[in-house]
């Protein structure tokens, strides 16, 4: 597949020849050992998968988010109408929202009409950048604008490298059509239709969802994360709501915001909710013993869930998240 | 320069105690932006410094002896927005200290609390929740009835891997309090729903800062008496918490009061002991 290049001297296809999660892991041991300015993954063979006719998937890789390659951790997409393309996350870098372009123009020669942001974090927004030329209809949450204001100094502080020098606010860019909670927005693509929908606080406090009805294909963003230990960074109680409804829709396809692509959504939500709930009791449970943040810490790190990624970094701060909106039930 | 944080020694209007909580912030505000700056690799202790000389002068202070007291604090906090602190004190200190500071040397406003103690309370533990701005070292200070100083530090990593962005403030009514006992009913912990906006904030719709708003004083009360009281300052984490464990069962009922500022505003409640609930405004 031709690609975008960003370092041509290497060819690393270790994650790309090894489809399996376990060997995902390993890369992930291989690229943190590599010398610095080989990594990069991702644009030297920008993986796309085509889960329906005209929906691509860029595959993230599984990685902490402050590894080499961590602007290429989150699957991101697109989809191809008759009239337009709509992209659904632009990825960690302008670098990978490049090569997401680069990607679509080899398929199609069909202007970017919009781009979607799922929520707020850097994996799923700091690629936009490389949209703008395409004057695109950048769409989000209702409160996506808030939160990318409040995150703007962190993210110019520590992802700066995944901006174009010199990095500037002006990258950073907010969505122009936004979708409010309760009032889905249906965008019309030319034969396909996406149907947007906004959460209240979940796994952000700006969580969206994207329909596509055609192939029944549910963009879940970070509602849902595959063989990843899911971050909570809205509300608990809310991410479970959310998870009954989405859990019910009738999905062929559930693109997760990290980890393989699902085929059936209740299947799919299963070990997250049960991830979740585990969380809810443990935290509920500490509470109702007068247990403080810092034991119930202690007392619920051991890994509930097999093997996943980033568990140890992950779990304390579920927990002191879970605590801190618990304790006021 | 003045002191900065007197803490109460009697009955006082609310205003002049704002006023004075207010000027001691600029302080140490100002005193803290002289030493930011050139070291963010290692902590700086250059606050530390400062308020060593200011609070404690030349005098001795012992720093050594988990036995005698100690201090926990996750090396990596999980939640920089809310770190949890515990301060434990063994059976030399227990009902013997009469005073406690916490500084967290390399926050903007170091001072997170300075405490007075009820003489003879035998208190064994005191958890906090407080912001960590960055790498940073996080220290108790306890001055005993007989005037010994005691400090325990340690340090504190918030970058937590650059994976943390700030999250989103928490709803819920100001002034709120719950209070949450543990079963053998020696430990509470008491905690009040308030945004404690430092003031460094921006309010991300207008752009503009959001003003100080946060919980400048707090006191617990049982029989008439006061058993504990607290200057407090924007380093406490948003929904202040405070966790006292003692060597006996707690005596019912206590009040709780907390102050903040600028609205000088009292809320208050009372734990009539019993289970997990809120107190009666």
């Amino acid at each position: 597949m031709a690609c975008a290049r960003a370092t041509d001297n290497t060819r690393i296809a270790l994650p790309r020849a090894h489809p399996r999660r376990t060997a995902a892991a390993f890369a992930a041991i291989v690229y943190l050992a590599l010398p610095l300015g080989v990594h990069g993954a991702g644009t030297e063979s920008f993986a796309l998968k085509e889960i329906a006719a005209g929906v691509y998937v860029h595959p993230g890789q599984a990685l902490a988010l402050d590894a080499p390659g961590h602007d290429d951790i989150a699957n991101i997409g697109f989809v191809v109408g008759t009239r337009c393309v709509a992209v659904v996350d632009t990825g960690g870098s302008v670098r990978i929202g490049r090569a997401l372009r680069a990607a679509i123009g080899r398929h199609t020669r069909l202007p970017v009409c919009y781009v979607i942001n799922t929520h707020v974090h850097v994996d799923h927004v700091l690629g936009n950048a490389a949209f703008t030329g395409d004057k695109p209809q950048f769409v989000g949450h209702a409160d996506l604008g808030a939160a990318l204001t409040r995150s703007r100094d962190f993210f110019l502080k520590n992802y700066a490298a995944d901006l174009d020098p010199p990095a500037s606010a002006t990258q950073i860019i907010e969505p122009g059509q936004l979708v409010a909670i309760g009032r889905d927005l249906e965008l019309d693509l030319g034969g396909r239709r996406l149907i947007l929908r906004a959460w209240g606080k979940a796994h952000t406090d700006c969580d969206l969802t994207v329909y596509e009805a055609q192939s029944r294909t549910l963009f879940s963003g970070d509602l849902l994360f595959v063989q990843r230990t899911p971050v909570l960074d809205g509300s608990i109680s809310g991410w479970l709501k959310a998870i009954d409804t989405l859990a019910a829709q009738p999905a062929a396809h559930v693109i997760p915001g990290h980890g393989e692509v699902q085929s059936d959504a209740r299947a799919a939500f299963a070990a997250e909710r049960a991830y979740l709930e585990g969380l809810l009791d443990g935290v509920r449970a500490q509470l109702a013993q007068g247990k403080p943040l810092q034991e119930a810490i202690r007392e619920l790190q051991s890994p509930t869930q097999v093997g996943w990624l980033l568990w140890d970094e992950t779990q304390p701060r579920n927990v002191a998240r879970a605590y801190q909106e618990l304790e006021w039930e | 320069m003045p002191r900065c944080d007197r803490p109460e020694s009697g009955p006082r209007s609310q205003p002049r105690r704002g006023a004075r909580a207010r000027a001691a912030l600029w302080i140490l505000l100002s005193a803290a932006a002289s030493f930011a700056g050139a070291d963010t690799q290692s902590p700086a202790n250059g606050a530390w410094q400062y308020m060593r000389g200011q609070f404690y002068g030349t005098r001795d202070i012992g720093e050594i002896g988990d036995q005698r007291m100690s201090i926990e604090a996750p090396a990596s906090t999980p939640d920089p927005a809310a770190t949890p602190v515990v301060l434990r004190f063994g059976p030399d200190l227990a009902g013997k200290v009469k005073q406690i500071r916490v500084i967290i040397d390399n926050n903007p406003s170091p001072l997170v609390t300075t405490m007075n103690l009820k003489s003879g309370l035998p208190v064994e533990e005191i958890d906090l929740r407080v912001r960590i701005d960055r790498f940073t070292s996080v220290r108790a200070i306890a001055e005993t009835d007989d005037g010994q100083l005691e400090m325990r530090s340690t340090w504190v990593n918030a970058s937590g891997g650059c994976s943390a962005p700030p999250s989103a403030a928490q709803a819920g009514t100001v002034g709120e309090i719950r209070f949450r006992p543990s079963g053998d009913a020696r430990a509470l912990q008491i905690s009040i729903r308030h945004p404690n906006n430092s003031g460094f904030q921006i309010d991300p719709r207008s752009g503009d800062p959001i003003p100080p708003h946060f919980i400048s004083h707090i006191r617990l009360l049982s029989g008439g008496e006061t058993l504990m009281e607290a200057d407090t300052g924007i380093s406490l984490s948003e929904n202040p918490t405070l966790r006292l464990a003692t060597s006996r069962p707690l005596s019912t009922p206590m009040t709780f009061e907390a102050t903040d500022i600028p609205s000088q505003q009292l809320f208050t409640a009372t734990w009539n002991g019993g289970g997990v609930r809120a107190g009666n405004r």
